[in-house]
């Protein structure tokens, strides 16, 4: 085989492959565009009038315009990231180029990395979306909660992949039956992660089960942010220690499912 | 007979595959040499597709090992798979890229420096560079078929397998296909590993046929040898004559793929 690349440039040359891949799908699919401008936007106007409206009723004034709208952007990192990397997986079961792809050189993780790198852009587009919305339409101030903000990003970033890997796993292991938990896994979490308002609101027998998963505390310190009162380190050490350890068995979880896809033949199930 | 001095591409010993509902392969040994141009056989149920899914990694055996260019599985499978060049008659070409742009994206999964060349060449062994700008959905089953084998030969691989690669070609193309594949193991000393139904073009293209029936090797050497030890005049007459054989005994995994016996689904 003549003038093949090696090592990190072939790593480097898979990633990008996939990612241009996932970025064709987009691009002559314009429909796959709701996801990353109709839902942000329907999701910003839908919790930014519904903060507007207690505010006036005199429920919590700015501040919990402020928990909502930061919520809601915050989310749709979390939506966003999980989303792109679960429908990257499902795009090549929908059009069976899983086997295909499977004897390739490819890695399990360079598709991964490929299809979070492409994703990336549909994160931009879609927070991008609902912080304009957010902006324009409710006056909302993103840069009052300062640099602070990134680190929470970045984990509830790790967060919504995580959440992805789970759900690839999933599908490996049960076929596209399992697909339904790419939309739907997300809005289990999102109550229980005290998205727009903190966990002690909870009904008390969900509480613990909140306080295991990264996107509360994460959420907790981004609304420390919005309440002035600065970053809330002990709620941010949480988030990293959780989402280090939600990451881990994600990685487990799917390494397993990938061994039982290949031990029990499912890959003939995308032929 | 084999030649010492000629390297194995493909090395698999041993392989064994169970299902839940019966047992698929049994202890299959299976060797392609360099250049050499192999023919996988046998009636449906026989374990064909799920020997050659384990020979490139796709599906784990239950016991023996697979080595590709001297690179065991699975370890070895990404060094490996840049060696080896697959696609089936089945598999379908995603919906929404153009041709060029699925075979540029095949061309870098598999490693190539500067995919275009390899892209128009390819195109053009098969007759088909008209095509270049096509979306999927344009194409004939005939012509999804050739985007395959020129996605599978584009890197010059070592190995070169084909699950019923003409089963959805008219013979003018199947022809085409031949001549194509015939050329590239000429040039590139590409070895090959092929199935099909279709025994007049296994003769063709073939030197050397494995058949297998209810999961096991039953005979492995040159076409017309192998019909003659089983006194049969041809490998069409083989072939009916093992079918019958396999039904009549009942072939443990036939008709079942490994997602039916495995009835996982939600």
């Amino acid at each position: 085989m003549s003038a093949a690349l090696q090592g990190w440039a072939a790593t480097s040359a898979r990633i990008r492959a996939i990612a241009r891949r996932h970025a064709y799908v987009l691009w002559r699919s314009p429909h796959r565009l709701f996801d990353v401008t109709v839902w942000p936007l329907v999701d910003a106007v839908l919790f930014g009038s519904i903060a507007v409206f207690f505010a006036r009723q005199g429920g919590g004034g700015a501040r919990s315009v402020g928990y909502l709208l930061a919520g809601i952007v915050l989310w749709h990192v979390v939506y966003q990231a999980q989303i792109a990397v679960a429908t990257g997986f499902l795009e090549e079961t929908w059009s069976r180029q899983v086997l295909s792809m499977s004897v390739t050189p490819l890695r399990e993780w360079e598709f991964v990395a490929g299809v979070a790198a492409f994703g990336l852009i549909k994160l931009l587009l879609g927070v991008g979306v609902v912080a304009l919305a957010a902006v324009g339409f409710y006056a909302f101030e993103p840069t009052s909660l300062g640099l602070g903000v990134l680190p929470i990003m970045l984990l509830l970033l790790i967060a919504g992949w995580s959440v992805a890997l789970f759900v690839i796993g999933l599908v490996l292991r049960f076929g596209n039956g399992a697909e339904a938990f790419a939309w739907g896994i997300l809005f289990v979490v999102m109550p229980l992660s005290g998205v727009f308002y903190p966990v002690a609101a909870l009904p008390a027998v969900l509480r613990p089960i909140s306080l295991l998963l990264p996107t509360t505390h994460a959420f907790a310190a981004g609304r420390s942010l919005v309440d002035g009162a600065g970053m809330a380190w002990d709620e941010l050490g949480l988030a990293a220690l959780t989402t280090l350890l939600v990451s881990a068995a994600a990685c487990a979880f799917l390494a397993r499912m990938l061994r039982i896809f290949r031990e029990r033949g499912y890959v003939t199930r995308y032929t | 007979m084999s030649n010492p001095d000629v390297a194995n591409v493909l090395v698999a010993k041993g392989l064994v595959k169970r299902y839940r509902r019966g047992l698929a392969v049994d202890r299959v040994d299976l060797t392609v040499r360099e250049g050499e141009r192999v023919a996988l056989l046998g009636p449906n149920g026989a374990g064909k597709t799920t020997t050659l899914l384990m020979c490139l990694g796709a599906v784990r055996p239950d016991s023996g090992s697979v080595e590709i260019v001297g690179r065991r599985l699975p370890k070895g499978r990404s060094a490996a798979m840049a060696q080896i060049g697959f696609t089936a008659g089945y598999l379908p070409l995603p919906d929404r890229i153009r041709v060029r742009e699925y075979l540029h994206l095949y061309g870098q999964l598999y490693g190539l420096r500067r995919p275009e060349r390899q892209v128009a060449r390819g195109l053009e062994r098969f007759g088909i560079p008209h095509l270049a700008e096509a979306m999927g959905t344009e194409l004939s089953a005939g012509q999804k078929t050739l985007i395959g084998i020129v996605k599978a030969t584009m890197h010059t691989p070592r190995l070169l397998v084909l699950d019923e690669p003409t089963a959805s070609l008219d013979p003018e193309v199947a022809f085409r296909v031949r001549t194509g594949l015939a050329e590239l193991c000429a040039e590139e000393g590409t070895a090959l590993l092929v199935t099909s139904h279709n025994m007049l073009e296994v003769e063709r293209i073939a030197e050397r046929v494995v058949f297998l029936a209810r999961g096991r090797v039953v005979a492995d050497g040159p076409p017309a040898e192998v019909a003659a030890s089983f006194g049969q005049d041809d490998l069409e007459e083989l072939f009916l004559h093992l079918a019958q054989d396999q039904e009549a005994k009942g072939a443990p995994g036939a008709g079942r793929s490994p997602e039916s016996s495995e009835g996982a689904r939600l």
